[in-house]
């Protein structure tokens, strides 16, 4: 009788970790970063990272998914103008000077791992080798 | 015993009341009897010029139901989330001829004609369906709270203002019929199907 109990209970507790650990995979792995996405990035990227038209650059289509260059336009901001055709886009992005090179990584991270189908980490010496380049 | 009475009651005049609302859209804002007749909240009077340079004033809106809202370019905090919500409307009226968007800048310091024009023109929409208007801040500002919008200049607020991200739904007569919050993509659905509601009952007055 107990040794049915015992086993039951151990059943239990695998199911339930097996449970937890598949619907944790389901959250990124990149939890400081996807809170300073949301905190600093989602209001004009959007939470899907959609962006919003030509105003608003997208990041799942983004040119940058999987660059660690992109850490120099996180630190730095942008603000330049593209002509194309008869029309320009006016680009302006603020300067994030207070992220570190740990809390980029996080976020390049998770960007990367939501929207890039070609997924890799990147490390944090690729993004301050990249910081040390743009400055 | 009366208690189930007064439950079956409640329950009824409940369903009622919501069957009513199904039909007609309320009137918001303060309503107020004159000579037996009652008289409903209007939007404020305003005389903005559009992202093409051309005057326009609740008159130029009078055939029209229209989506409103309050913004300015430069805002760093709710806008944009607020603009794809409207942008999410427009792809929903933009073959019904009836209804147009209208954003107000509450910053024409900075968001001239041109840089309207060119907002809109990267927005990718189109300039006779939903118009970025410029005007006078302080009427503006005061245009805001007859739509119910609270804004104002706040040095410390993101982009220098304070405001609400609401969307309205305002009738030809320039009543608010609806609204919602457009920083809630989840209220979206619910002011498209209002927009739709207010079309119908047009569409059948003129049958």
């Amino acid at each position: 009788m107990t040794k049915g109990l015992n086993r039951f209970i151990k059943c239990f507790l695998g199911g339930f970790l097996t449970i937890s650990v598949i619907f944790s995979c389901n959250d990124s792995p990149y939890m400081q970063g996807k809170r300073l996405y949301l905190a600093n990035c989602a209001n004009c990227h959007m939470e899907d990272g959609s962006g919003l038209s030509a105003l608003i650059p997208s990041i799942q289509k983004s040119v940058y998914l999987g660059k660690p260059e992109i850490a120099c336009i996180l630190k730095n901001g942008l603000r330049d103008t593209i002509f194309k055709d008869s029309t320009f886009l006016v680009r302006e992005m603020p300067a994030f000077k207070k992220f570190s090179a740990t809390e980029i990584t996080n976020i390049v991270n998770f960007v990367n791992h939501s929207w890039n189908t070609s997924f890799k980490e990147t490390t944090i010496t690729q993004i301050e080798d990249a910081i040390n380049i743009c400055q | 015993m009366k208690l189930i009475f007064y439950y079956i009651l409640g329950a009824f005049s409940l369903l009622l009341v919501s069957c009513k609302n199904n039909e007609t859209l309320p009137y918001l804002g303060q309503t107020v009897v004159e000579n037996g007749k009652e008289i409903h909240h209007k939007v404020g009077q305003f005389s903005h010029y559009n992202q093409d340079s051309v005057l326009m004033d609740n008159s130029s809106l009078s055939e029209y139901v229209y989506v409103a809202d309050f913004f300015f370019t430069s805002c760093p905090s709710i806008c944009p989330k607020v603009a794809k919500q409207m942008l999410r409307i427009y792809d929903t009226v933009k073959d019904e001829p009836m209804v147009k968007l209208v954003s107000f800048t509450i910053d024409p310091k900075r968001d001239d004609v041109k840089k309207l024009r060119l907002y809109a023109d990267n927005l990718g929409i189109d300039h006779n369906k939903w118009y970025f208007l410029t005007g006078d801040k302080e009427a503006t500002l005061e245009l805001a709270n007859t739509y119910f919008v609270a804004a104002f200049e706040d040095a410390d607020a993101p982009g220098g203002f304070d405001h609400s991200g609401k969307i309205l739904l305002v009738d030809k007569d320039g009543h608010v019929r609806s609204f919602s919050e457009g920083t809630d993509p989840e209220n979206t659905p619910k002011i498209i199907e209002d927009i739709k509601k207010l079309v119908a009952s047009y569409k059948a007055e003129n049958k």
